[in-house]
């Protein structure tokens, strides 16, 4: 007996920095901790429904869990370096047990992440989920920018991951990329530098990309990600439940009757109200656990397995081994850039005496353009509180229509340059059928 | 809560349990195919097989000796990891000479000089070593440009000796040799750059003219940086050497290379040779004699030596040579497409009506082509070529007459 109290003491030294001088203190301790407020205690059926969310916010971190698990057993396995970074994937290709699927997994993933942190995006603009609802102390736009600042991270972390095999897809598309940043005014060439640490594409880039993508890039993601789900919670959940609120008839709820009953149970003093507007509680709401705890598997579940399905289908491919003297014909940047390499040829026009710098329109000011619109438009939205968490809000018909217009031009460039351009970036219907192209034998 | 609650609650979690189950049977089906492929690869058939058959040939005990599991060949020298063996197990196993491929044993002969501990086997027979299933392992496979250069190959090219493809590789070491033993079909290709002197217009292996492109690192170049418009059929590198050695003028016809009437074999083979001429990172022991040069052999030093000192020397230097032949000055040409100048003379005045003197101020035809882009003359070198032109026409006139005379 007196053994295990002891044990439980050298425990509690080992495992506890600090001691709660009161109860409150280990009530407040628990309440502020970011780790335990992810998920409400229970949670309205209208943020829980499928066709509000469709949960894609879950499922693009489910995405980056895997991304996660697979790229550290691929760090095992990979050598980023320009002499060996290539034979290693043609090892993990053929000889490293299940090597394939990690590889084919991490890149399908990857792909998946892209698309479905964009169509996050898209659902959070068409219900008005970055508006500010009814519920006291939220300030979604703010987690809005959290949002687009993980799009740009996605879109990095999979970029700085296209080098890494070091075959010639990776390497002219990294070729197609950099140029196009380097037709930045004054500091083009710089950024370019900065981007690859030299001029060309070599060991320097290979290294400074190999970092990028398996600790900056995916650490910057976590802890925006840590910081993106708790700031739903202090926003008032998501927006849906704002709305929900409106349609019903606000009942005086007893302080008793607070979300966190558990920890009133060790707290003395007011209860611990979350911001969270929540009415007929009884009726419109259900316990997190199980119910939401329940959804969040079944997501996880749904997209593993549909993942590892796509990458059985898809395997990923790995072209020639990169050779700086060979452009293959056409060399094209990753596929979710080629809306921007479509534009780039589009917008690249003589007239007269003036030559259009094209890659400087469709590379530089357009993506800027657009980021710094989506950045400030939460806070130029006029419509009333009304339409936050409501799909296509009739008070937003316009805006909406506005944004699925850019959605549809970016998706319709990113189909044509993906499966429409062929060798020269000359234009081929799908019924065309590009010109073979040669081989040594 | 109240019943109707409770029951509207069960409903969604009947269909979320339901959709759960349905989404893990998928998983565990997912899950049992790839385990099931994992278990079962191509390369075990063949091991499970090889054993069979050593243990019909060989009997049981030596059946229990066969290696099971991936094995490969590690050549650190030359970079190689070649995973053939892996299913071609019987390589080096006595008694397994007449047995079917994959499991036959690689002759004996080769091997001596040619340890597979030392080159591997990817270095001669082309493949991809890193890949563990027939396809890809011979190479036929999208993104890999090194297919097995065997029967295959050669048969998808009709070349008649089946074992010709693969001699580009070994030239990758032999290439300084004028002669290699078992190599005759690139010894064959070697033989016609002698004959027919394309040394005159192109420098190969560092020695030669500079009327056409450098070859000595042809096969470096890749297949996209050819031209195949005009190429009827198959778009390959190796097409487009057979065609362009066959009829230069088909490919390219701006051309001044003349078409040498090559037979479709030799075309092959000089094909193959060209597309041999890698810049090859080689230890030293791996090349014959330690030898890194091409050196001439006497006779064509001699030769050449005759040639440049001469009475011919102007016709030499200049690279009228390259076409014509100026015989009583002792001048050979490289590729015999223009007359023998030693008649320009009275062939000139027969051919245009014109005088010498007249035509080489203002040539017409190839020749207006030839003086003012190749080989430009000035004023001067010009009379100095008339004069010599004589001088020839004089000896031949001469050697003429000696000839009627001795009849």
């Amino acid at each position: 007996m007196q053994f295990a109290e002891q044990a439980k003491k050298i425990y509690n030294k080992l495992v506890w920095t600090w001691n709660p001088g009161s109860e409150k203190e280990s009530g407040d301790a628990i309440v502020k901790n970011i780790l335990l407020h992810w998920f409400p205690n229970k949670i309205s059926k209208g943020s829980l429904s499928w066709n509000y969310s469709f949960y894609l916010g879950t499922v693009s971190f489910v995405l980056f869990s895997i991304l996660t698990v697979t790229g550290m057993i691929l760090m095992f396995l990979y050598v980023p370096s320009v002499e060996r970074a290539y034979s290693s994937v043609k090892d993990i290709e053929f000889v490293v047990a299940f090597g394939w699927l990690l590889r084919s997994v991490h890149r399908i993933s990857a792909h998946l992440m892209v698309a479905v942190v964009f169509l996050h995006m898209v659902r959070v603009f068409l219900t008005g989920a970055y508006k500010n609802g009814t519920s006291v102390g939220s300030n979604r736009p703010v987690n809005w920018i959290v949002g687009i600042v993980l799009l740009l991270s996605t879109l990095l972390l999979s970029f700085t991951g296209y080098l890494l095999p070091w075959d010639q897809l990776a390497y002219w598309a990294i070729t197609v990329g950099t140029n196009i940043a380097s037709s930045a005014p004054v500091v083009g060439e710089k950024i370019r530098f900065f981007l690859l640490g030299g001029n060309t594409i070599n060991q320097n880039a290979l290294i400074r990309f190999y970092v990028l993508h398996v600790f900056f890039l995916p650490v910057l993601v976590l802890f925006l990600f840590l910081y993106h789900m708790w700031r739903i919670r202090k926003d008032g959940g998501l927006a849906i439940a704002d709305h929900e609120s409106l349609n019903q008839k606000p009942e005086k709820a007893l302080p008793v009757k607070s979300k966190t009953y558990s920890l009133l149970g060790i707290t003395n003093g007011t209860s611990v109200h979350v911001q969270t507007t929540m009415v007929n509680e009884e009726e419109n709401t259900v316990s997190s656990v199980p119910h939401l705890i329940r959804r969040l598997w079944l997501v996880t579940l749904a997209t593993t397995a549909a993942t590892i399905l796509l990458a059985i289908l898809f395997t990923a491919p790995l072209e020639e081994a990169a050779n700086p003297s060979v452009t293959p014909n056409p060399a094209k940047a990753p596929w979710y850039f080629l809306w921007l390499q479509e534009i780039v040829t589009d917008t690249t026009l003589k007239l007269g005496f003036i030559t259009i710098n094209g890659a400087f329109i469709g590379g530089i000011v357009l993506p800027t353009l657009l980021i710094a619109l989506a950045v400030w438009w939460p806070y130029r939205d006029p419509s009333g509180t009304g339409s936050a968490g409501v799909w296509f809000s009739s008070e937003r018909k316009k805006q909406n229509y506005a944004f699925i217009g850019i959605c549809v031009v970016i998706i319709i460039f990113t189909v044509i340059g993906t499966f429409l351009r062929g060798p020269y970036w000359n234009f081929y219907w799908p019924w065309e059928s590009w010109p073979t192209m040669p081989v040594k034998f | 809560m109240n019943h109707k609650n409770m029951k509207q609650k069960l409903e969604f979690v009947i269909k979320d349990k339901t959709i759960v189950s349905i989404v893990s049977i998928i998983f565990f089906i997912v899950t049992g195919y790839i385990v099931f492929n994992y278990m079962t690869p191509e390369w075990k058939m063949y091991q499970n097989e090889f054993q069979s058959v050593v243990e019909e040939k060989l009997g049981v005990d030596r059946a229990a000796t066969v290696r099971g599991g991936l094995q490969q060949v590690y050549v650190k020298d030359l970079g190689v990891t070649d995973r053939c063996i892996t299913c071609h197990m019987g390589m080096e196993w006595k008694g397994m000479e007449n047995t079917e491929n994959p499991y036959r044993s690689h002759p004996k002969e080769i091997l001596v000089k040619h340890p597979i501990s030392k080159f591997g086997c990817t270095p001669c027979h082309g493949g991809q070593g890193y890949a563990t299933e027939m396809q890809s392992a011979h190479g036929f496979a999208p993104f890999w440009e090194e297919p097995l250069l065997g029967k295959e190959l050669a048969e998808f090219y009709v070349v008649s000796n089946k074992k010709a493809m693969m001699q580009m590789n070994c030239n990758t070491c032999h290439r300084y040799q004028k002669e290699t033993n078992g190599m005759d079909v690139i010894n064959n290709a070697k033989q016609i750059i002698n004959n027919k002197g394309c040394r005159a217009c192109h420098i190969v292996n560092g020695r030669g003219g500079t009327v056409g492109p450098d070859l000595t690192y042809e096969g470096e170049k890749s297949a996209e940086q050819f031209n195949y418009e005009r190429i009827k059929g198959f778009a390959s590198m190796f097409t487009w050497h057979v065609t362009h050695f066959k009829n230069p003028k088909e490919l390219v016809p701006e051309t001044v290379m003349p078409s040498f009437g090559f037979s479709s074999s030799d075309a092959q083979s000089l094909a193959l040779l060209v597309m041999s001429w890698k810049k090859a990172k080689l230890p030293i022991e791996y090349i014959p004699g330690n030898n890194f040069r091409d050196i001439p052999s006497s006779e064509e030093s001699e030769k050449e030596e005759r040639m440049k000192n001469g009475p011919g020397a102007f016709f030499v230097q200049r690279r009228c040579f390259v076409c014509h032949s100026v015989s009583s000055l002792g001048v050979e040409a490289a590729a015999q497409i223009g007359p023998d100048l030693a008649l320009a003379v009275e062939d000139v005045q027969s051919r245009f009506g014109r005088t010498l003197d007249d035509f080489l101020m203002k040539p017409t035809g190839t020749m207006d082509v030839v003086l003012s882009t190749m080989i430009p003359l000035t004023k001067e070198e010009r009379l100095e070529a008339i004069g010599k032109l004589r001088q020839a026409y004089e000896l031949k006139k001469k050697e003429r007459q000696s000839v009627v005379k001795n009849k």
